[in-house]
């Protein structure tokens, strides 16, 4: 998609969304993070490399939409030790790109960057990476369908990553 | 024609069926130094037949590619 | 914590149901563990099916160490030390691939994937070539290869891989013989999951049937599992010492209570058919129906390799308090349908974002804060001493819960370090 056909207000809808689901997680709001996925949801962290086959490979996180709600209610038992008390973290996402679909009431490819920090006891840890959107119109605005997060150490020993990336 | 690339994380080359001759060969090019060589067909048939090790000579860096010129110019 | 001298006795520090904090934190303790025990004992480093092909080859570790695994041409597997003979370079840096030798990037010295020196650019700087021969890679002194896991020990001599895996070689049986071919194919990969805490943490924690009712209690409740009620007072599973450090949670007395074939993977023979007529078909109907009701083991050999069911685990200390777990899921070579579910599993429950491991690796660096507390200065491991036992086979076994596999990793710890003395 050559920059002279972005649509600015498309673009605009889908910078807002990701930053309001950024927001949602850097502040646990865990319910609406959960609302901002459709149906038949994916949500991927793939490991030892971004082009992986994850139904024959090791990924970190590779979530379908009932997963991600067993994922969700883990956090929400307060018990979840890993995320008991939450990781503070706050995160920069740029870069935002619409990389396919004209909003035709079709699904929107949408690339971003994004740095994040994270505190915790350990101390700071800083994670870094790529995400890639399909967001789908809905009546009641774009919704997540897919979600492949590559972090740029996913090949390398990481810490504990039970926030929500 | 091509065939495709051989590469690993010591050596990369790109192998294709050569038509140029009388008779097809195989084209082996060194991508990093653009480098080409050829193997016929009774050369690669001899390579699939060579026990374990009898490449092993021809690995070593000095024998041809990293070695002083010899003193006659004979060797490039 | 005050810190004890260690050359004061290894007696000071290790008892029989109580040991000193300093273990899990001093720097010079570390240091003699690598000595004594990482570079000493059989060690686990993988799998013949990472190197599945002529040629292939891997990166692994045996702790801090860099270990290249390959098979050679004629299929052999070889341990090298990823160290380059003349200048220290590592000879290897992709985690995998095909080839029949090893180029140095730093200045071209070549080695064949046996370690042989094949030569160096400009030999002419060099005055003669029988130096080559003992310019090859550095070797693990001793390799042993059970049911395709290969072992490696840096220690020229000692007990032979067989004695030193003595009955937890059985684990190893029983997990292979979930496999209709026999054969396990570990190649999906393998998560690294770092944690700030020593490796000790870990080891213990594997065969701990007394913390998944509180560590794991959220995804317990969440998901449904029945796996807390193993672990909890009425279970009639046992935790073993197997000897050697060895340690495991046998919970094969509350699946064959159950009686229910698959019952310890949490599902049934319907949902994956072609796996349970492959085991049949190998196996007979009557063997292949105990198989599945006393499903796989959960065993923890030491120093480093856990079988968690369908998971497997490498622990590799890098430092006192600094441990990476490389996790990777249990496959059985030609069962698919099973396979995809075991994989599956495996990535909900382990590695960084894992429902359990995310959990567990808590627990690990709280620990790692915890004990450098100046008081108390003791780790507490009395649970079920009252109550310890021997089996039929001469193995000391407690309750599910109790502290008998801890208590049996620090005696064989303690050996083995009294031994480096």
């Amino acid at each position: 998609m050559s920059g002279a056909t972005v649509n600015r207000d498309l673009l605009l809808e889908v910078e807002q969304f990701v930053y309001r689901e950024a927001r949602m997680q850097d502040e646990h709001d865990y319910d609406g993070w959960e609302a901002l996925w459709t149906d038949d949801a994916l949500y991927w962290v793939p490991a030892n490399g971004d082009a992986i086959d994850p139904t024959r490979e090791m990924s970190i996180i590779f979530d379908n939409r009932s997963r991600i709600a067993t994922r969700v209610k883990q956090l929400k038992t307060g018990k979840r030790h890993a995320q008991a008390p939450p990781s503070r973290t706050r995160r920069v996402v740029s870069n935002v790109e619409l990389l396919d679909g004209a909003g035709d009431g079709g699904e929107l490819v949408v690339g971003a960057n994004f740095v994040l920090y994270e505190s915790r006891e350990r101390g700071v840890t800083l994670w870094a990476g790529r995400s890639t959107y399909r967001l789908r119109p809905t009546g009641d605005g774009l919704r997540m369908a897919y979600k492949k997060i590559e972090l740029v150490n996913n090949d390398r020993a990481i810490f504990t990553l039970a926030f929500l990336i | 024609m091509g065939v495709g690339e051989v590469v690993s994380e010591f050596a990369a080359v790109a192998v294709s069926i050569d038509h140029e001759g009388n008779g097809p060969r195989l084209r082996i090019e060194d991508l990093k130094t653009g480098h080409v060589g050829y193997l016929d067909a009774l050369e690669l048939e001899t390579l699939a037949w060579l026990p374990e090790g009898a490449l092993h000579p021809l690995l070593d860096p000095s024998l041809h590619r990293w070695r002083k010129p010899a003193p006659n110019g004979g060797h490039h | 914590m005050s810190t004890v001298d260690a050359t004061a006795g290894w007696d000071r520090l290790i008892e029989h149901d109580r040991v000193h904090g300093s273990l899990y934190t001093d720097p010079a303790i570390y240091e003699a563990e690598l000595e004594r025990i990482w570079y000493r004992t059989w060690v686990f480093v993988g799998h013949v099916s990472e190197v599945p092909e002529p040629n292939d080859y891997v990166v692994k570790s045996i702790g801090p160490q860099p270990v290249i695994m390959t098979r050679d041409k004629q299929g052999e597997i070889h341990l090298l030390l990823n160290r380059c003979t003349h200048r220290a370079n590592l000879v290897c840096d992709a985690p995998r691939g095909n080839s029949s030798a090893f180029r140095c990037p730093y200045h071209g010295w070549t080695f064949s994937n046996t370690g042989r020196l094949l030569g160096y650019p400009f030999n002419s700087g060099y005055d003669g070539r029988e130096a080559k021969r003992e310019l090859g890679l550095g070797r693990v002194a001793r390799i042993g290869i059970y049911e395709g896991f290969v072992f490696g020990s840096f220690a020229e001599e000692g007990p032979t891989l067989l004695e030193h895996l003595g009955a937890a070689r059985e684990a190893l049986d029983r997990l292979v013989a979930l496999s209709p071919s026999g054969e396990l194919d570990l190649s999906a990969g393998w998560l690294q999951h770092k944690v700030k805490a020593n490796w000790k943490m870990l080891v213990e924690n594997e065969t701990d049937g007394y913390h998944p009712q509180f560590v794991h209690s959220s995804i317990f409740s969440v998901a449904q599992s029945g796996i807390g009620e193993l672990y909890g007072e009425e279970s009639t599973a046992l935790s073993r010492d197997l000897g050697n450090g060895h340690t495991e949670n046998d919970l094969r007395p509350e699946f064959r209570r159950i009686g229910q074939p698959l019952g310890w993977f949490g599902t049934t023979p319907d949902r994956v058919p072609d796996y349970v007529a492959q085991l049949e078909a190998a196996k007979g109907v009557e063997q292949a129906r105990e198989l599945l009701i006393d499903g796989s083991p959960h065993v923890m050999l030491f120093p480093n390799l856990f079988i968690a069911e369908i998971q497997l685990f490498v622990i590799q200390p890098l430092a006192v308090d600094e441990t990476v777990q490389h996790v990777t899921a249990v496959q059985y070579k030609g069962a698919p349908d099973m396979n995809r579910r075991m994989l599956q599993q495996t990535i909900g429950s382990v590695g960084p974002a894992g429902f359990l491991l995310a959990d567990d690796s808590e627990m690990y660096e709280r620990n790692q804060r915890g004990v450098h507390a100046r008081s108390p200065e003791w780790v507490v491991l009395k649970r079920g001493t009252h109550r310890e036992r021997l089996d039929e086979d001469g193995h000391l076994v407690g309750d599910a819960t109790d502290e008998v596999p801890q208590r049996a990793i620090w005696r064989h710890y303690r050996r083995l370090m009294e031994a480096g003395a």
